[in-house]
């Protein structure tokens, strides 16, 4: 017969149950969470040292995970998924986990098993081009020129060559050419 | 059966917790809550395809664990429906998504222009202005969407920015701008304004769109009268009554830092803010009935600017800012 000391159930063995998870979770946990980042943006360089001029190892997409080993001034040394070890500049890489990335949903997500939030912020801009057609409808029915919805179009259109961008920082130390 | 959910519960719950505890943040919960959803007397209106949302497959009893709880019977239906209402009732406020964003912001593109003079039309100046305000979106929170620079054809000194990446710098404001670390800390205020959706956010709280539990385009698309609601509403934010001042500090604050970011001395803005409030006590006509007054602003600047430690050698690039823009105005 089951008395309360033997009860498998009983309150003292929950208890104890609930430590023994939680402490192996945080072991889990810790080694994550103080170490690691995520690229912030699609093409990040990961380079072999710490310095803009250094060989580009890998480019990395919007999301990756790394895990920090060490920290320079403006770089980071990091490890990431794919076995990969370099060095970011350090303002490319943020603690929250974006939007769809595979660090995201949170304990709502995990609990009602939705990501429709996530999924909203998904286009990188590249799959979004140009002046909607609601918007130009909407100034051509508030009478406005047709001179500035060239404008707008033109505006969005304008793109910087990345070797202009490069010589730009390069020229002002700026980004990861900086201090 | 009781003791077993329950046993189960406890060690869910404190897996989920340590597990999710990197992606999990307690602000970002607390501000979704901040914020009941408003009352669903009309639906969400069917979303356009490009933003159907990536949804887990449908599993037995509804998706996550309340879904696999009622699968392995641990929740009976009418149990898992009360739960997974009670997340949907939290998770409903949606926020605005970019494809609308960027309607909203095109639009209110074609405002700046149609007010202010259209577009200056020199191709070396656009240029400059694009390469410097793409390098410090570049370390902004909000990187992997595009955004658009151009200058204003107005002696008026003035700067914009419009949802989804549109930003606006008029020839009267690079006139009085000294170096090109005072251009990034404004193009960095204004960049700000869109990584943290200042105007998306004020439009979510008005009054246009009680009543709704979302905004899509196909929404707006069909209700024309919605979509001119919505940019009249945003055009009076931002041309007459401004955004709330505090958050004009916060993109000053995050404009500093952007720009300090990208390796500009962060002093930039706070130098153009004194400017600013020279130039406003000798009569000129600014913006200042859309932003808070130039001696707050310069102080609550001032209190921040001590946080960056170590940029007596970062650069202001004068010569390179005197050379670019003097010569092309």
């Amino acid at each position: 017969m089951m008395t309360p000391k033997n009860n498998l159930f009983s309150g003292s063995t929950m208890l104890l149950a609930f430590v023994i998870f939680l402490l192996t979770g945080l072991s889990f946990a810790s080694d994550s969470f103080a170490a690691t980042l995520y690229v912030k943006k699609s093409g990040t360089k990961l380079q072999a040292l710490d310095s803009a001029r250094s060989k580009v190892i890998a480019r990395l997409s919007r999301g990756t995970p790394v895990s920090v080993i060490k920290k320079s001034k403006r770089f980071y040394q990091v490890s990431t998924p794919g076995g990969n070890k370099g060095w970011i500049f350090k303002f490319k890489l943020t603690s929250r986990a974006p939007a769809n990335s595979s660090g995201g949903g949170g304990i709502l997500g995990a609990l009602g098993g939705r990501q429709k939030i996530a999924a909203r912020e998904s286009s990188s801009g590249s799959s979004i081009r140009g002046l909607s057609p609601i918007s130009e409808k909407h100034a051509k029915n508030k009478g406005i020129s047709e001179e500035d919805i060239q404008a707008v179009k033109q505006m969005e259109a304008f793109h910087i060559n990345p070797l202009d961008v490069e010589k730009f920082l390069k020229e002002g130390r700026l980004g990861e050419y900086g201090q | 059966m009781k003791k077993l959910f329950a046993f189960f519960a406890l060690a869910v719950v404190s897996l989920i917790w340590t597990q999710s505890a990197h992606s999990f943040k307690l602000d970002d919960f607390l501000e979704s809550m901040a914020k009941p959803p408003p009352p669903q007397s009309q639906p969400t209106k069917k979303p356009a395809p490009q933003q159907e949302a990536t949804q887990q497959p449908a599993q037995k009893g509804g998706g996550g664990l309340i879904g696999l709880g009622e699968s392995l019977g641990i929740f009976d239906k009418k149990t898992s429906r009360i739960l997974q209402k009670s997340v949907g009732a939290l998770q409903a406020f949606q926020p605005i998504g970019l494809e609308e964003e960027k309607a909203i912001g095109g639009s209110l593109a074609l405002e700046v222009f149609h007010r202010f003079g259209g577009m200056y039309k020199n191709a070396a100046l656009q240029n400059y202005v694009n390469l410097v305000g793409q390098s410090v979106a570049e370390v902004s929170d909000r990187p992997e969407i595009d955004y658009h620079f151009a200058v204003l054809n107005t002696d008026n000194p003035n700067a914009f920015a419009t949802p989804g990446g549109y930003v606006f710098v008029s020839v009267g404001l690079l006139r009085m701008l000294q170096n090109e670390a005072q251009l990034a800390g404004v193009l960095g205020h204004e960049i700000a304004h869109i990584t943290h959706k200042h105007a998306l956010k004020t439009l979510q709280r008005s009054k246009v769109l009680s009543g709704l539990s979302g905004l899509t385009l196909a929404a707006m698309d069909e209700d024309e009268g919605l979509f001119d609601q919505v940019i009249n509403e945003v055009s009076d934010i931002l041309f007459t009554r401004g955004l709330d001042k505090d958050l004009e500090f916060e993109a000053d604050k995050l404009g500093m830092e952007y720009a300090y970011r990208m390796g500009y001395h962060p002093a930039g803005l706070k130098d153009f803010i004194k400017i600013l409030g020279q130039a406003s006590s000798r009569g000129s006509s600014i913006f200042l009935s859309t932003h808070p007054g130039p001696g707050a602003r310069f102080q609550a600047l001032g209190r921040f600017l001590p946080r960056y430690k170590a940029v007596g050698l970062f650069p202001t690039l004068a010569r390179r800012y005197q050379s670019t823009v003097k010569g092309q105005l």
